[in-house]
């Protein structure tokens, strides 16, 4: 199945090509958004190809089987890999239409796309390190590229928090080599029910926290404000709706997949750290004016739902996790492209982004809350359903905050703190693009719980016999 | 062997989690590199399960061979650190070009100060040509 290496191959040459070019002019920007809608679309294709025929595989370089690198694509790849190249792809428009200020902006951004879908399609876990370094290095330097010392000082907090994650990872992964002797994901789910109960909760707890710093969660979040608000919306954008996506995927695929023993364990645990994640970010966003501030700190409360999703587990959990995250993922993304457009029309996108996150029909946001409501009736536990409705009242109170501090003042008084004109026909079509994605997702949205619940039954069933609790 | 290992890590992971909480740029850059490392090597100690000569072909008669996949590892993992470390010292020069300092006490107190100007509706002197510079370095760091 070549399909799975042609985003890759197409990617890993375009964003060399794209470093040697001068990025602030049209033309290679334009190159950058041509390559990632051909992989959009090759990634779509791919994803529809799992769909219909279930997970596929390569083995990378035509080596044996057990000796080369497997690529192996299922439900959750597929589906992760389309959503995140899509954010980018989003952003990127963006950026190319309000004009790029730092040269290497779409060379980075296909780096990105490359270590991100490398880390989605990947098979071994070894790989799946340096793809996350790759997608990481280049979030370090997009943070810092485009000046100011304020970026530069925010990049060197996010690099060197993240980085003592990636490093907490890598010994996590030398840990589990020698526990199951494979680097096979697959395989090392087979093996890891053997693993000594004390060494797999160590092992676990190495990946909870490397993925807990990328995901923004309530202990690990500090970098993550600092590093939101200092950048271009469209790298918020990028960092919020495709970056994120890492730590999400990481928890399904390491603690959903590859360790169920360990993660059924730490339920409680998950759960409590998740509700901290969810009332901390919700009180710090209340208490906040500016529209990037209060998006980052509601980026790290909804990290406290995939968390909780999680916690309660079974295949509802972690179909309700998947879910939510996609709906999350474009809502961000939505949000923080429209955060400083003007206008009525960049308004109703960022209007459908508010209702979106507060879960109001019809939109994406209500199937990721419904989702996630169900798990918790599900798991028959009155606080998590009380937590969920509390935590989306507040992200309504919150985010109408914005909205109402934003485009509801006098036009004077708002322009004397924030002197933009209205978006230009570009920028306000990528944002009311992005809106109609997340409305058509909630008026159709059989395709999005089809992919949740698939992602989920693969997850589950790669450990025949612990599944259920 | 193995407690070899395992000391030497610990040594190596504690110096680096040490040096990372000095209020130092250049400190913390020097803490990420030993953490990196004590990483590294428990990636060469996962491979101890078996022990013998050198995976290098054609292999000598029927002895064992020591694993090879470890030390690929490594050796990958140490190219990251170094990708990482350089993108880590580009920025703390940025830093060190835009205030002239890599001491983290000094630059929150500078920033205090830039605040509270700011705040006073007075813009501190030389704050444009600071910006103009830095955004030049900016854009040939990205380079």
């Amino acid at each position: 199945m070549s399909l799975i290496a042609a985003p890759l191959l197409l990617l890993w040459p375009g964003a060399i090509v794209l470093a040697l070019l001068d990025g602030r002019r049209r033309g290679p920007g334009a190159l950058a958004v041509a390559i990632l809608a051909a992989v959009f679309v090759l990634l779509a294709v791919l994803l529809a190809a799992v769909v219909a025929r279930g997970p596929q595989e390569l083995v990378a370089g035509g080596w044996a089987p057990d000796v080369g690198i497997r690529l192996r694509v299922d439900a959750l790849g597929a589906v992760f890999a389309v959503l995140s190249c899509g954010v980018l792809l989003a952003s990127l428009l963006q950026a190319v239409i309000t004009g790029i200020h730092a040269r290497a902006t779409p060379s980075l951004t296909l780096f990105m796309a490359l270590g991100l879908t490398g880390l989605f399609l990947t098979g071994d876990i070894f790989s799946f390190y340096v793809f996350f370094e790759l997608a990481m290095i280049c979030a370090y330097a997009l943070t810092a590229a485009g000046g100011g010392d304020r970026r530069v000082r925010a990049a060197f907090t996010f690099a060197v928090v993240n980085l003592l994650g990636s490093f907490l990872f890598l010994i996590g992964i030398g840990a589990l080599y020698r526990a199951t002797g494979t680097l096979e994901m697959a395989a090392v789910a087979q093996q890891a029910a053997t693993i000594d109960p004390n060494t797999g909760l160590l092992i676990a707890v190495t990946f909870f926290v490397a993925f807990g710093i990328k995901l923004g969660l309530f202990p690990f979040h500090f970098w993550l404000p600092s590093v939101y608000l200092a950048v271009a919306p469209h790298v918020a954008a990028m960092f919020a709706g495709a970056l994120a996506n890492i730590g999400t995927y990481g928890l399904l695929r390491f603690g959903g997949a590859i360790l169920p023993a360990e993660l059924e364990l730490s339920s409680a645990a998950l759960i409590a750290i998740g509700a901290l994640s969810i009332a901390y970010g919700a009180l710090q966003a209340i208490a906040r004016r500016d529209t990037r501030e209060v998006l980052a700190y509601s980026s790290i409360g909804h990290a406290g739902y995939v968390l909780i999703a999680l916690g309660i587990g079974g295949p509802v959990g972690i179909g309700a996790a998947v879910i939510f995250s996609i709906a999350n993922a474009l809502n961000k993304t939505l949000l923080f492209l429209g955060s400083e457009l003007r206008g009525r029309l960049a308004a109703t996108a960022f209007l459908v982004g508010v209702l979106s996150v507060a879960g109001v029909p019809p939109t994406a946001g209500f199937f990721g809350k419904a989702a996630l409501f169900d798990a918790g009736i599900d798991a028959g536990s009155i606080t998590t359903v009380t937590l969920l409705f509390v935590g989306g009242a507040l992200s309504f109170v919150y985010l109408f905050q914005i909205y109402q501090h934003d485009r509801w003042r006098p036009r004077a008084e708002r322009e004397r703190e924030m002197p933009t004109g209205a978006a230009s026909p570009g920028q306000r079509g990528v944002a009311l693009a992005v809106a109609a994605i997340v409305v058509l997702l909630g008026l159709w949205p059989e395709p999005l719980l089809a992919i949740g619940e698939q992602a989920a039954q693969e997850i589950t069933a790669t450990t025949p016999g612990r599944a259920e609790p | 062997m193995n407690p070899l290992f395992a000391i030497v890590i610990g040594v190596l992971f504690g110096c680096g989690v040490f040096l990372l909480l000095k209020p130092d740029l250049f400190r913390v850059i020097a803490g990420l590199v030993l953490v990196s490392n004590a990483a590294n090597l428990t990636l060469m100690a996962s491979g101890l399960t078996r022990s013998g000569q050198a995976p290098i072909a054609p292999v000598e008669g029927n002895e064992p061979v020591a694993d090879p996949l470890v030390q690929a590892m490594t050796l990958t993992a140490l190219v990251i650190g170094f990708a990482v470390t350089s993108v880590l010292l580009a920025l703390c020069y940025g830093v060190y070009r835009a205030r002239r300092s890599v001491d983290l006490d000094e630059l929150s107190r500078e920033e205090a100060a830039e605040a509270a100007a700011l705040e006073a509706d007075e813009p501190p002197l030389d704050e444009e040509s600071e910006y103009d510079q830095q955004d030049e370095f900016d854009e040939e760091i990205v380079r």
